[in-house]
């Protein structure tokens, strides 16, 4: 059994909901009104992230594919999502907060979280703290903030998920545990969790809190006993919250001073790897940090980051990114910088910590390692990728592009999925498929059924990749893309062809959607 | 031992010179040409002289349909040997495919959106770690350019290979000729096979010209 601190400590969460969005807006002040909704690209292609108010009203919802979102609400603005900007325009509400405590960490773009012992007393009380910070925030133009303060880092974080816009919803002291029994276990914020959870019939954290807690230990293991004890309202405090020792602290002072962010992040990527290779020996992680920042004339910043999971360089040297970032853009240092310090605020014994992904010779290990930060240094860190093979039925679902440095995706390869397309893959695959004609042998356009059945066999195809009667053909291969889903489902059918090209015979794989025709690949 | 008596000095007999060769025998790194190589699998190696790529040359493929395949052919022959092979591509390059063409997908990188105007800064920056580099070109790239990139892979025993046109000297040349499917009905049905590529090496040795199966 793990020792655990069981005390919890009074937390204050601020939220800023559909952060992305008010980032996004505040870029450009014509924005303000039109419904947008801010995409990610994940493992399902471009999602909603987040949605203003009025697209939201129209339907729009976190999740959605980005060509449902836009058949749902006409008109809508489609942004990708930016973190970095999202980050630099946090700062701005970081430095209101400021005003209020010193002391906060800062959890991701749009959410913020402090103790509230020492502001609580000075402000005279957790309702007066809430209407303070509300304030502070709305003070720099920022509206529809909510603010949370409850027992422990987990319920102030509902808390204020349930409190009204620009305003705070206080759970009194020793009453985190009634609050939080009402919530649904989704409220944990672990879907493989929630899904068994449901399953067993506990549906709310209520429930769930109520089993012992060594039958949950054998049954759902470490992670689960943590979960377990969030829903009692127990701090998800780390077991060993000794103060890391200060020789951890990494320090780098910049001769001459640098003034350009790219170099800093360099250095704080080594600094990270040196940081974070010291703790994997001594087997820990690092869920907390402070970054700080010193400029030629003796101004500094300091921000404290938490991370969910345990921080791995990339992701630290991202955050310095980030801060320094948010540091210019707001009134930013007068001269160059002089000083990166990187101190572990918080660190918990590694369970899980994976190994690095590569074996082989170490000195090309680093040699490639070397090259490939500067890169994304220069480019950003989503333009090095790795592919990592994962389920699906086209080449393109196939293998899911991660960032370099990022943590390995779990994708089981292995599994059967019905309706893949056989043979060798193509060597070249669309990210946008090419718009294209496949027609029959009386030129009309070949349209797939309801139940995936071609209207007749293909004979030519015409796009801007590539062009000429075909050859030689297989399929076709219907699928059903989330049939379990009314909203999301596609159908699609996809057709293997020898075209001749007047480049030569190209094969390539050409996917029939509804009567849309495009080329998603060619065999190169 | 200093100064040496003028008598003492070997004398430029014959016997002098065959015990000189046979020092210089035992004193000479112990490289071997072979160590210097990157081996290809397959047929394309066959068609290499020396059954594999220089490190620190800088090769070109150009041609239709088959390009990207003989490159992944060659990106496999650097993780084969542990080290990493990186893709400067658009956002088309296949990873399924490269996986299939034998590439370790731990030590495969593709680096994307290189804008043209820094595409040499990156290529020359990637150089430096990567032991075989994919790239592919732009139109606008100058010939003093490519030769600076030329002398960044010989110097950092990199191997560069450029996909399309490339402007500087290279130390081979391969041209896809004609690619060949099979498989594939004219009717409809059947199952696609791996293509075999007609395949032509210019440059230093013996030219040569094969036909090529693509791995799959």
């Amino acid at each position: 059994m793990i020792a655990w601190d069981a005390s919890t400590t009074r937390t204050c969460s601020l939220w800023c909901p559909d952060w992305p969005v008010i980032t996004w807006r505040g870029a450009d002040p014509s924005r303000a009104r039109s419904p947008v909704a801010i995409v990610e690209r994940g493992p399902d292609g471009l999602t909603v992230r987040a949605a203003s108010a009025e697209a939201r009203a129209a339907g729009v919802s976190r999740g959605l594919r980005r060509r449902e979102a836009e058949a749902r609400c006409p008109g809508l603005v489609i942004a990708e999502t930016d973190p970095s900007a999202e980050a630099v325009a946090f700062e701005e509400v970081a430095r209101a907060v400021e005003d209020v405590t010193p002391r906060f960490e800062l959890e991701r773009p749009g959410g913020l979280a402090f103790p509230t012992r020492g502001p609580s007393r000075y402000f005279g009380g957790d309702v007066a703290l809430g209407r303070r910070v509300v304030e502070a925030v709305a003070g720099i133009g920022i509206g529809g903030v909510r603010v949370g303060i409850a027992d422990g880092g987990f319920a102030s974080a509902l808390a204020a998920r349930r409190a009204r816009p620009d305003d705070a919803c206080v759970v009194e002291p020793g009453d985190s545990q009634r609050f939080l029994a009402g919530w649904p276990v989704a409220a944990l914020g672990d879907t493989e969790l929630a899904r068994l959870l449901g399953r067993l019939g506990l549906r709310t954290l209520g429930d769930f809190g109520a089993l012992p807690e060594g039958s949950v230990l054998a049954r759902f293991g470490v992670d689960g006993l943590r979960a377990h004890r969030r829903a009692r309202g127990i701090d998800e405090a780390p077991p060993v919250l000794t103060t890391p020792p200060p020789e951890l602290t990494r320090t780098h002072e910049f001769d001459p001073p640098v003034d350009r962010i790219d170099s800093a992040t360099f250095v704080a990527k080594t600094m990270a790897d040196r940081l974070l290779d010291e703790l994997a020996g001594r087997g820990l992680a690092c869920t907390r940090v402070v970054i700080e920042a010193e400029s030629e004339h003796g101004e500094t910043l300091s921000r404290r980051w938490r991370h969910e999971g345990a921080l791995t360089p990339l992701a630290l040297a991202t955050r310095v990114h980030w801060q320094l970032e948010g540091w210019l853009a707001a009134t930013g240092p007068t001269a160059g910088l002089v000083l990166l310090r990187l101190a572990p605020d918080e660190v918990v014994p590694a369970t899980g910590r994976q190994l690095r992904f590569w074996g082989g010779d170490p000195a090309a290990a680093e040699r490639a390692a070397r090259a490939l930060v500067r890169v994304q240094a220069m480019l950003g860190v989503d333009a090095v990728v790795r592919a990592v093979p994962t389920g699906g039925r086209t080449p393109d679902e196939r293998v899911r592009w991660m960032p370099w440095g990022e943590r390995q995706a779990h994708g089981d390869p292995g599994a059967p999925w019905p309706g893949q397309v056989p043979g060798p893959a193509p060597a070249r695959v669309y990210a946008q498929p090419i718009p294209a004609e496949l027609l029959d042998e009386d030129d009309r356009p070949i349209v797939v059924s309801g139940r995936g059945m071609p209207s007749a066999s293909p004979v030519l195809v015409r796009s801007a990749a590539l062009e000429g009667r075909i050859t030689a053909w297989a399929g076709p291969w219907a699928h059903d893309v989330r049939w379990w889903d009314r909203v999301t489902r596609r159908r699609r059918v996809l057709w293997q062809l020898v075209v001749d090209d007047p480049r030569g015979s190209i094969v390539c794989l050409v996917q029939v959607e509804g009567s849309a025709a495009s080329v998603t690949a060619r065999y190169d | 031992m200093w100064p040496v008596a003028i008598s003492e000095l070997p004398r430029r007999d014959a016997t002098a010179r065959a015990h000189l060769r046979s020092l210089a025998e035992q004193a000479r790194p112990t490289v071997l040409a072979g160590e210097r190589v990157l081996a290809i699998r397959g047929s394309l190696g066959t068609l290499l002289p020396g059954g594999g790529i220089p490190r620190g040359s800088t090769v070109s493929v150009d041609g239709g349909v088959g390009v990207t395949s003989v490159g992944l052919a060659l990106a496999a022959a650097a993780t084969d040997a542990e080290e990493w092979a990186v893709a400067v591509d658009d956002e088309t390059l296949g990873g399924l495919a490269a996986l299939e063409a034998g590439v370790s997908a731990e030590r495969f990188v593709v680096v994307r959106r290189v804008p043209p105007a820094r595409w040499v800064t990156v290529v020359a920056a990637l150089l430096e770690g990567a032991g075989v580099l994919l790239a592919t070109p732009p139109r606008s790239l100058r010939v003093g350019d490519a030769r600076r990139l030329v002398a960044r892979a010989r110097e950092r025993d990199a191997v560069l290979v450029a996909l399309g046109r490339w402007p500087a000297e290279a130390a081979w040349r391969l041209h896809v000729d004609d690619v060949e499917w099979r498989g594939l009905d004219a009717d409809g049905g059947g199952r696609l096979e791996s293509p075999t590529l007609g395949v032509r090496v210019e440059g230093r040795g013996v030219p040569a010209t094969g036909r090529v199966a693509i791995a799959g």
